[in-house]
């Protein structure tokens, strides 16, 4: 038997050996980050020649050859213009039909929630010509439209936020509400999207990155240099005759474009814990 | 009144819910993706004519050795990586989950651990090559340098040059890259759980082992599951970090091609495109994918359904 | 009440991004150029109004022309590039699309196969690309052309390979600088494995990894009449790559590793004793003693020779650092070339006749040639006229050498009929071959023949001869 004493002396030796571990693992994923930006600072031959973790002092000149190279703001505003309206579609339309899939019964919900895990499995390079050819005759080419109006499916967010739903939201609420003769949509918006928000705070993250970071689609879709996202941007950099040269001003464009990112995860963030505190949505 | 109307037509909303995802996807996704089905029955190469030849494409996949080898690639690095990257983010939900220690700072960590995912695969690449090469890399360096410090000598490993240990270190790389993307999901899930579930054990006097294995454990089901499927699909997709460490010209290339890899040659590489075989390949995949899903589907369903029962009756 | 608030402004937001959105998309021609404002007046080439010649790049270089095309005849032109290892996919995906935007499309060697065989280049001889035949060094011309001898795309540049040496380690092992004598020490793979044996016994290593003469391997092609050939002269480079290993003759870099740039600029820790491969451990190159004792007195080296293409004059120029003028070049031990970048006119461009004005301009005008060896700093143009006019040009890096008559001279010698759109993944799966021979890990017959499986699974096609 332990004292009471004893056992506050051991939780906090625990702790104190738990914050050291996680601590350790922050350093350890911090490492490639910091890497990054010291190789900001650095030329392109020093960045070949050997591997440092002291800054150097090129910074400007990296940055004189990237503005050479690339409209870095317009690459800003362009994957603005992508990816918020993006994250937001793909965040509001999957929330509904995650809702829907989790909550009613009608006939072909098994249908969809199986196309969904099925459509996942399929190697999206499969269909990029198929999707070319459905953009050249929508006359969508060299537009940011399929880039933006398929988030309004994206079947992995509707899955993890179905599979939220089925583990957040208390179906007697539901009842609950539709006893009070609340109209279905409105229940979704007053009551449901709140109990869902840290999950699709969550998954609004993951969705930004990935269309902040998206290049493959980008790249086949836009054809116009001013039209181009920051990574189809970016990329440009490697077609220099002189790739050496733009090394640095690389590891500069990439430190910079994930500014952006550390925003928005820091907005989300701040959501999904302030919805733990507001547990108590239902009152 | 919409209170007197039947469940049913409650559960005709449900069309209404799920309307603007099935239009897009339609068109966006489903059509994209059968308008190219038929490619893999014929022999299409980059333009011209495509020629109907039946099921020699699936027929050459499954002859051909390199595609098993690929996809023996593939599972090798993914599992390893999946225990690693799972376990890892299991682990931490664990520490910042646990009612006793309420550890701070989660929102912090969140984003650290994120860190080497917003890297693009090239960057990570470039580095661990540097960093693990045979002869002048720093990290056989400093092993060396502390074996001497212990008297020991320490006979250096060739992390990215040798084909028998390439696979584990690009499956390690693989963990810390994506571990963090696991945790956050993992944590979102276990944020989502009503919070008097929490207030009711802790009235009950439920201890925090009690807590874990009884609420947080089974509430989190789903998103265990949804983790476990994604990771799947990712894990055997598997390509960005394999094709930018190993040249092809390499002799470890053998034991690190996986089945994109694969694809790629076929797909995208200029000198032996070939579009009939490379879709045959992409569906062999999907259906190789399908398979080992249904099996985890299965697994998952029973709680699955029991975890919405639960859900209902408190 | 707050979150009520928060999801109408997201709503709200939703719908006024995507209506920004959607605006400007659908707005594309008319009103890019004035969405783009500040923008696209630094770009220039943005303004584009209908009339304006596309090309799509994966050279940087293409742009520079274009606005020196512009700014001498006042045509317009829009440059898009894309990053060079997506260039294939984009172009190919958009072709395949039915895609009418761009006039000038390009490809570097190993991709020119595939477009011609699927006729993503227009005919240039219909547009009197023959007039020009003379005046454009040969093995490029040759590159341009399809199998039936149609001229589909041409080159500015020109990219024979060479072997880059250090002159003071020339001076002090043999002698002499002379391009000439040390050529002749890489004459042959026996002479070289001589001369990485002499190199090494006077305390250098012959190159800093072992692919540096893969620009010059083989005889023939990897493919003739439909069959798979492997030449004697691939073995045999098989063997020399094995025994520069085996024999601790380089200094064991990889190509474009950090090490490999470092070794350009001078020493390299030498960190090898004797030859180490996976299957034997008994020789550890960390133990301290084991180290100290076979390596005496060595413990840092410096590389003699890089193998590169005539674009690795600006490569090597950046990375030198205080050995700027004590390199030369001098011929391998056969002719090679590696990269550059070829231009051609879409099939489906509805401006030829604009477009072929465009290549002309960069390919068979003496002043844009001129203008180019200028602008690029040392590029090495195809224009024969503007090669013979520089001949004479010092390059001091270079110890003051005469590099323009010197590639011209390894230009005319290049057999271009020795390469093949399989080059790329036979070539790779060779080296690879010779990767699992060197370290152990397969005997030379069991890699061999996994070679054969290699190129029979990518190409079934291909009559293998084992």
């Amino acid at each position: 038997m332990r004292t009471y004493k004893n056992n506050v002396i051991h939780d906090k030796i625990m702790k104190c050996i738990l914050y050291l571990a996680i601590g350790l693992l922050a350093v350890v994923s911090f490492f490639p980050f910091y890497a990054m930006i010291i190789n900001a600072t650095r030329s392109g031959v020093e960045i070949s020649r050997a591997f440092s973790l002291i800054p150097s002092s090129h910074l400007v000149e990296n940055y004189v050859q990237l503005i050479k190279f690339v409209n870095i703001p317009r690459g800003i505003l362009n994957s603005i213009l992508v990816s918020v309206p993006a994250t937001l579609f793909t965040a509001y339309f999957s929330a509904l039909a995650a809702y829907g899939l989790a909550f009613y019964k009608f006939k072909t919900n098994k249908i969809v929630f199986a196309a969904i895990l099925i459509f996942m499995m399929i190697p999206g390079q499969l269909s990029l010509i198929g999707f070319y050819q459905l953009c050249t005759k929508l006359h969508l080419v060299n537009s940011y439209l399929p880039l933006i109006l398929p988030a309004i499916a994206s079947p992995g967010t509707v899955f993890f936020l179905r599979q939220y739903a089925l583990s957040a939201v208390p179906e007697t609420l539901i009842e609950a509400a539709r006893l009070d003769g609340a109209n279905e949509l409105y229940t979704f918006h007053r009551i449901i999207i709140p109990i869902l928000s840290p999950g699709i705070a969550t998954m609004g993250i993951m969705t930004f990155i990935g269309n902040w970071n998206s290049y493959l689609l980008p790249m086949i879709i836009l054809n116009k240099t001013e039209k181009f996202t920051l990574p189809v941007m970016v990329s440009t950099l490697r077609s220099a005759t002189d790739l050496q040269q733009n090394q640095g001003a690389t590891y500069l464009a990439v430190a910079i474009s994930v500014i952006p990112i550390m925003l928005v995860f820091t907005f989300f963030s701040r959501y999904i814990i302030s919805s733990i505190s507001a547990g108590a949505v239902k009152e | 009144m919409r209170k007197h109307k039947r469940l049913g037509s409650y559960n005709n909303w449900g069309y209404l819910f799920v309307l603007p995802f099935s239009v897009i996807f339609l068109i966006f996704s489903v059509y994209p993706v059968l308008r190219t089905l038929h490619l893999s029955f014929t022999d299409l190469k980059v333009m011209g004519d495509a020629h109907f030849i039946g099921f020699n494409n699936y027929i050459r996949v499954i002859q051909d050795k390199f595609f098993w080898k690929a996809l023996l690639n593939t599972v090798r690095i993914w599992g390893v990586n999946i225990v690693l990257q799972l376990g890892l983010a299991f682990l931490l939900m664990m520490v910042f989950s646990d009612v006793k220690y309420k550890m701070k700072g989660l929102g912090f960590f969140r984003i650290v651990y994120y860190l080497p995912n917003l890297i693009a695969a090239t960057s990570v690449a470039f580095l661990f090559q540097t960093l693990l090469d045979w002869r002048y890399g720093s990290f056989n360096i400093i092993i060396s340098n502390i074996a001497r410090f212990f008297g020991t000598s320490y006979n250096p490993v060739d992390w990215i040059g040798n084909g028998h240990v390439v696979p584990y270190v690009i499956a390690v790389i693989q963990s810390w890259m994506w571990f963090g993307n696991s945790f956050i999901m993992l944590m979102a899930g276990v944020q989502g759980i009503p919070k008097d579930y929490f207030e009711a054990a802790a009235i009950d006097g439920a201890g925090r082992w009690t807590v874990f294995f009884k609420i947080t454990l089974p509430l989190l089901r789903p998103i265990m599951m949804y983790v476990a499927i994604t990771s799947l699909i990712g894990g055997l997709q598997m390509f960005d970090l394999p094709f930018l460490m190993i040249q092809p010209s390499s002799s470890a290339y053998g034991n690190v091609q996986t089945v994109m890899m694969y694809l790629y040659r076929f797909g995208f590489t200029a000198g032996s495109i070939n579009t009939g075989y490379a879709s045959a390949v992409a569906y062999m995949l999907f259906l190789i994918i399908l398979a080992v899903s249904l099996i985890q589907l299965y697994l998952f369903r029973d709680k699955d359904k029991t975890n919405t029962k639960k859900g209902g009756r408190k | 009440m707050k979150r009520k608030k928060l999801l109408a402004g997201i709503l709200a937001g939703t719908m006024a991004l995507g209506l920004v959105a959607c605006g400007s998309s659908d707005s594309a021609d008319s009103g890019s150029a004035a969405q783009a404002d500040g923008a696209a007046a630094e770009d220039g080439s943005a303004a584009s109004s209908g009339d304006a010649l596309v090309i799509w790049t994966l050279a940087k270089d293409l742009e520079t022309f274009g606005e020196y095309y512009e700014q001498q005849t006042g045509n317009d032109v829009e440059v898009v590039v894309y990053a060079p290892e997506d260039y294939p996919t984009k172009v190919q995906t958009a072709i395949m699309g039915g895609e009418t935007e761009p006039d000038i499309i390009v490809g570097e060697p190993q991709m020119l196969g595939d477009m011609y065989d699927n006729g993503f280049f227009a005919n240039l001889d219909d547009l009197g690309a023959q007039d020009y035949a003379d005046q454009i060094v040969d093995y490029v011309w040759q590159v341009g052309q399809d199998k039936e001898g149609v001229q589909r795309a041409v080159s500015y540049q020109i990219t024979p390979a060479g072997i880059y040496y250090r002159r003071d380690i020339a001076q002090e092992v043999f002698g002499t600088d002379d391009p000439e004598t040390i050529g002749a020490k890489f004459a042959d793979y026996d002479t070289i494995r001589e001369t990485a044996q002499t190199l090494k016994d006077a305390g250098y290593r012959i190159f800093a990894s072992d692919s540096e003469i893969n620009y010059f391997s083989g005889d023939s092609a990897w493919v003739v009449d439909g069959a798979l050939n492997v030449d004697q002269g691939r073995l045999d480079y098989m063997d020399l790559v094995v025994d520069l290993y085996k024999n601790d003759l380089t200094a064991y870099c990889n190509q474009w590793s950090t090490p490999w740039y470092q070794a350009m600029a001078g020493e390299v820790p030498i960190l090898t004793a004797d030859i180490q491969n996976y299957a034997d451990d008994s020789v550890n190159v960390w133990d301290a003693e084991a180290f100290a004792e076979q390596t005496a007195d060595l413990e840092k080296t410096s590389v003699f020779a890089f193998g590169l293409p005539s674009w690795g004059v600006l490569t090597m120029r950046d990375n030198v650092g205080d050995l700027s003028g004590k390199w030369g070049v001098c011929a391998g031990p056969s002719y090679g070339f590696g990269g550059g970048t070829f231009i051609g006119i879409s099939s489906l461009s509805k401006r030829q006749e604009q477009a072929w004005d465009f290549i002309k301009f960069v390919c068979f005008n003496e002043e844009t040639a001129d203008w180019w060896i200028e602008t690029s700093e040392g590029d090495t143009v195809s224009l024969i006229s503007a090669l013979e006019k520089h001949a004479e040009d010092a390059n001091d890096v270079y110890g003051g050498q005469t590099l323009y008559s010197f590639w011209l001279d390894q230009a005319k010698g290049i057999d271009y009929s020795k390469v093949t759109q399989y080059d790329k993944v036979i070539g790779d799966a060779w080296g690879a071959a010779i990767g699992s021979i060197k370290t152990g890990e397969m005997n030379k017959e069991d890699a061999i023949s996994n070679f054969y499986d290699t190129v029979q699974s990518t190409y079934p096609d291909l009559i293998i001869n084992r």
